[in-house]
Parts: C-alpha cells; structure tokens; sequence
C-alpha cells in the first residue's frame, strides 16, 4: 500500500470512526450535521454480477440476479438513496433484500429506508443489540446460525461463525463466485473490538478459523478496497497473534506502554488506532 | 384417546395420505378418486385472541395477527390458496405478510407458488432441499439452519430445528406471548408417519421432540387433528419411545418383513403411508 493511499484511509478512517462514534453512541446525531451531509460513493464491478458501493460508512455488495438485487449492508443513513441510485445505475432490478453483517450505524444507518421495500435479514445478535441501542431500522428477520437467500436462481450464504467485531457479526458468502463480504471481521487496518456489542479480542482469530474454511477467492471487506483471500489469512493471524502477545507481555509484568509500542512496531494490521485504544478492554478480556 | 377419536384420526391420516401421495407424487391429483374430502371447506377456529387455526384439507394453517400483517404457519394444498384467503379475510384485514412452512410435504406447501410473490415464506434448509428434489413449485427464498425469528408488529415468531422427525426439515414454530407451538406433523394422527426418503427418523423422533418439550408453552397446534395440551405431546412423544422399544426388539430378533409389518398394522397402526412409503424398509433399516 502507498504512502497516499494509506495517508488517505488512515483520514478516511479517523473520519469515519468519529462518524461512528456520533451515530452509535452519542444519543441522536445533530440534526444540521446529518442534513448537511453528502454521500460520496462510487460502484465498482467486481464480477458480472456483484457489485462494491465503496465510500461512506461500510462497504456494501451488490448481487445482481434476474428477480432482484441483494444487498449486503447500508451505510449509513443519508447514502440510502444513493445507494439505490448507484444500484439503479448497473441494473433495473428493484433491491429485495438487504443483509446486514452487524449492528453498527455505519453498515444499517439506511435500513429504515429498505425496509418498507426490502427484507433485511441479520444475525440474531445484531438485532438484539440494535434494539439495546435504540438504533433506528430493525430488522424484521434474523437466524442464528445460518440463513441461505434463493433469489433468481442464484445463492448467498450468510453464516454467523462466532464473536470478533461483535457478538453478532455475520458473512455474506457468495459460493457461485468464490466471494465473501466479511463485514468488519476484516476490515481496514486492523481489528477493532466493539467490547459494549459483545466483541472477543480473544475469539475473533477462532471465528476467522471458521471463515476461512468457505472456498473463496475474493473479500468484500467492511472497510477499505476489495482485497484477495490473502487479506483475510493475514487478518486472521494478526487476530490470532494478539492475544497471545498481550498475554505474554502482561505475563512478564510489562507495562501498556510498553504493549502499545510492540502493537505500533508491528505494523500493519497491529497499528489501528482502535485497539491501541483498547488495550485496557483487551487486557481485561484475555485476564479471563 | 377414544376408539372413535382414533378411527376417524385414521380415516383422516389415509385419505389426507392419498391426497398428499396424489399430489406430490403423480403428475396431477387423480379426479375422483382416492380423496373424498370436499376441496377447499375449511373452518377457522380462535385459539388466542390473535392466533387462529384454519382447518380443513391438508395440514392445520396457524394464523397470527399483528398490526403490521399477518404470519401464517403452512398452507395447505395449492387449491385452497382462495379458501384460505377467505378464511383469514373473515377474521383480520390484515395483508400475509409471511408464511412460516413446517416441512415440504404438498398438504402444507400446496399454496406456496401462489403466496411466494407477496409474502416472504421462511423454511428449514431441508425442507427446501426436499422440494427442490420432489420438483414442487413454490420453494422458499429463505432457509434457515437452526432457528429464525420474526418480530413484525411488536410480535415474536420464532421457527426452529430440534432435529429429523417426520422429515429431516422440520421445523417447529413457537409464538412465545401465547405459549403455544405449531409442530407441524411431528405430531400429527394417531400414529407417527416416517417420511425416510426425505430424511425422516423413528429412532430420532423422540430425541426431537425431548428439544421441543423443552419450550415453555402451553398450546398445540398439530400438524393435522385438534388443538392439543402440551401434556398431550408428552403422551404422544411417549408413545412413540414405545414403538421404537418394541420395533428394535422384533428387528433385531430377526422378525421377517412380513411379520413386522402385520406387527405394525396390528399394534401401532401402521397404514396408508406408512407402508406406502417404505416405512417397513425404513425401521428394519434404522432399527438393524
């Protein structure tokens, strides 16, 4: 990755996790400050039929079939229309379900949108924490292991496989093209534990384990560019590395400072912001 | 159970077997034959103030009433999609928003292709398996797994999957507020019909049903017959540890084909379908 390109998701990061913060956990966002807001997003043709909206909020995948679009995420709350323009713009079939990898604001914020239209299916967790939040748009359907979409003679898989992000993140696999979107199990520059949702610093390299056995070429991930398989493998082993380096450290007595120093020297994966930030929550966790 | 309660559940379990035989597996109901029962009467019975049982034909149709649409659990066979209609006209203008199916037999998934294009039907994985295989019109778009919950106006359906009974589809649907289940025909007629060319199990009948007992609820909605008391599924689990006591004796005996199916005639009423389908073939399998 260039210097740019990761200066600029770096920007894009920061900006998008104070957007975060201030839609899921401040009480309502300001109202001017959601008004005045664009959506900047542009699509990009991954197979024939399967589609990224990358931009604002979570990535969303389009998968186009002759009886409907599904959709995998929303973004957040001012891109609905556009993500129905840029649907609008690959295909005239109307969007008939939407499904959602996790709760956050930033992959559901349009779902209220959707759902007079659309079924919104997501993992029974997800749910349960929407409503715990009072987020607007909850679903009406959710599964708890997994639920399969027949649409048009095609097939998407969504399978909950255990904690990471959260306690109810799931993937959206797509076996006809080897793809999976993995909502924010993988995403961006490393993992971020939502500790209040349910998230496992500890278990989330046993969830990518399970992951990681679908048959799959390519990752939609919840943030940042489509990536190979490769992403995900190297997301897993960072994932599966830090509970066990956290744990070592806190064994020899060294300090968080002195965590947080390995965690930047690592680089890569090691360096998002946000589990720097956590180490106290992350410390906490593995203590158990 | 009476004597008389028993023969005319007998009577009930032939014809609706012969209709179900007609239906799912010849080219087209036979005219005039096998089936007596008046096409399309039905009569809807209260169970809660929200919850009515639509009676009549195939198996027992559930319908809960919400503010936001009605969710009705199977629907019969695919003449009394209008019947059906009309029942439910006569006790709520709500529109049918989804239709929860219990297995994929055509005395509960008739209707299916004619409800598919307005309400979302919600099935188990296998169930829609075994449609597809049986070449039946009107499979579900979504499957589940383990369970699927449903919240539409401030009410809960939940389906789910204790394991292979009747078929290896079956799901149960639970209305948690009314402490009542639709178990489909894991109890259903005097006897328990073993589907074992769609995955069915008389040694797993009970185990499945030991998961279901476990719900807190009062109410039965069987998959054919009348409304029924959880104690009543007790009994009619108990039985069924019975059968498969006495089966597993006279199977591991060396009881001949012949025998064994006098046995099951005589003793636990084996009829119609059970034999029709090779339920002898099945439990001298199951029981070796």
């Amino acid at each position: 990755m260039s210097r740019t390109v990761f200066v600029r998701f770096s920007a894009g990061l920061i900006a998008l996790g104070c957007a975060w913060i201030a839609y899921t956990q401040a009480p309502p966002a300001p109202q001017g400050k959601q008004q005045a807001k664009q959506p900047n997003n542009t699509i990009t043709k991954v197979t024939d039929d399967l589609y990224a909206i990358i931009g604002d909020g979570g990535n969303s995948s389009v998968y186009i079939t002759n009886e409907g679009v599904i959709l995998v995420d929303d973004k957040f709350e001012y891109d609905g229309q556009d993500i129905i323009d840029k649907v609008k713009s690959v295909t005239n079939q109307p969007i008939k379900y939407v499904l959602n990898t996790h709760l956050h604001g930033d992959h559901t914020g349009s779902n209220e949108k959707f759902l007079p239209i659309a079924e919104i299916i997501a993992h029974k967790n997800a749910r349960d924490n929407m409503v715990k939040n009072k987020a607007p748009g909850v679903m009406r359907v959710v599964f708890t292991d997994e639920t399969d979409i027949f649409l048009g003679g095609k097939e998407v898989r969504m399978k909950w496989y255990g904690r990471s992000h959260t306690n109810g993140d799931a993937v959206v696999y797509f076996p006809a093209l080897k793809i999976l979107a993995s909502g924010d199990m993988g995403a961006n520059n490393g993992p971020n534990v939502d500790f209040a949702n349910g998230g496992s610093m500890k278990d989330w390299g046993k969830t990518l384990d399970e992951v990681l056995k679908l048959d799959f070429d390519t990752v939609i991930p919840g943030h940042g560019p489509v990536s190979k398989r490769q992403y995900l493998i190297d997301y897993r082993n960072v994932a599966t590395q830090i509970p066990v380096t956290v744990t070592t450290m806190v064994r020899q007595g060294k300090s968080k400072d002195d965590i947080a120093k390995v965690f930047t020297a690592n680089g890569g994966l090691w360096v998002n912001p946000n589990v720097v930030n956590k180490l106290d929550q992350i410390m906490a966790e593995l203590k158990n | 159970m009476s004597r008389t309660l028993l023969v005319r559940f007998s009577a009930i379990a032939i014809s609706l077997g012969c209709a179900w035989l007609a239906y799912t597996q010849g080219p087209a109901p036979a005219k005039g034959g096998g089936a007596k029962q008046q096409k399309g009467q039905l009569t809807t019975q209260k169970v809660a103030d929200d919850l009515y049982m639509i009676e009549g034909d195939g198996g027992n149709v559930a319908v809960y009433v919400t503010n936001e649409g009605a969710i009705i659990v199977d629907d019969k066979f695919e003449y009394d999609y209008d019947p059906i209609m009309a029942q439910i006209k006569g006790v709520t203008n709500q529109p049918v928003k989804y239709v929860m199916s219990t297995h994929h037999h055509g005395d509960h998934t008739g209707s299916s292709a004619k409800w598919l294009p307005t309400a979302e039907i919600i099935a188990h994985t296998n169930n829609r398996v075994n449609m597809v295989k049986g070449n039946q019109p009107g499979a579900p778009r979504v499957v589940f797994s383990d369970e699927s919950d449903l919240f539409l106006g401030g009410k809960e359906v939940r389906a789910k999957y204790y394991g292979r009974g009747h078929t290896n589809g079956d799901a149960v649907i639970y209305f948690p507020a009314l402490r009542t289940i639709h178990t489909g025909d894991l109890m259903a007629g005097a006897s328990p019909l073993v589907d074992f060319s769609n995955g069915g199990s008389l040694k797993e009948w009970t185990t499945t049903l030991d998961g279901v007992l476990k719900l807190d609820f009062d109410t039965v909605i069987p998959g054919h017959g009348p409304v029924h008391k959880k104690a009543d599924l007790q009994t009619y689990r108990d039985n069924i540890a019975k059968m498969q006591t006495r089966v597993s004796g006279l199977v591991r005996g060396g009881t001949s084909k012949d025998d064994l199916t006098k046995i099951m005639q005589s003793e636990f009423m084996w009829a119609g379908l059970n034999l029709q389908m090779g339920g002898i073939d099945g439990i001298m399998r199951e029981f070796k």
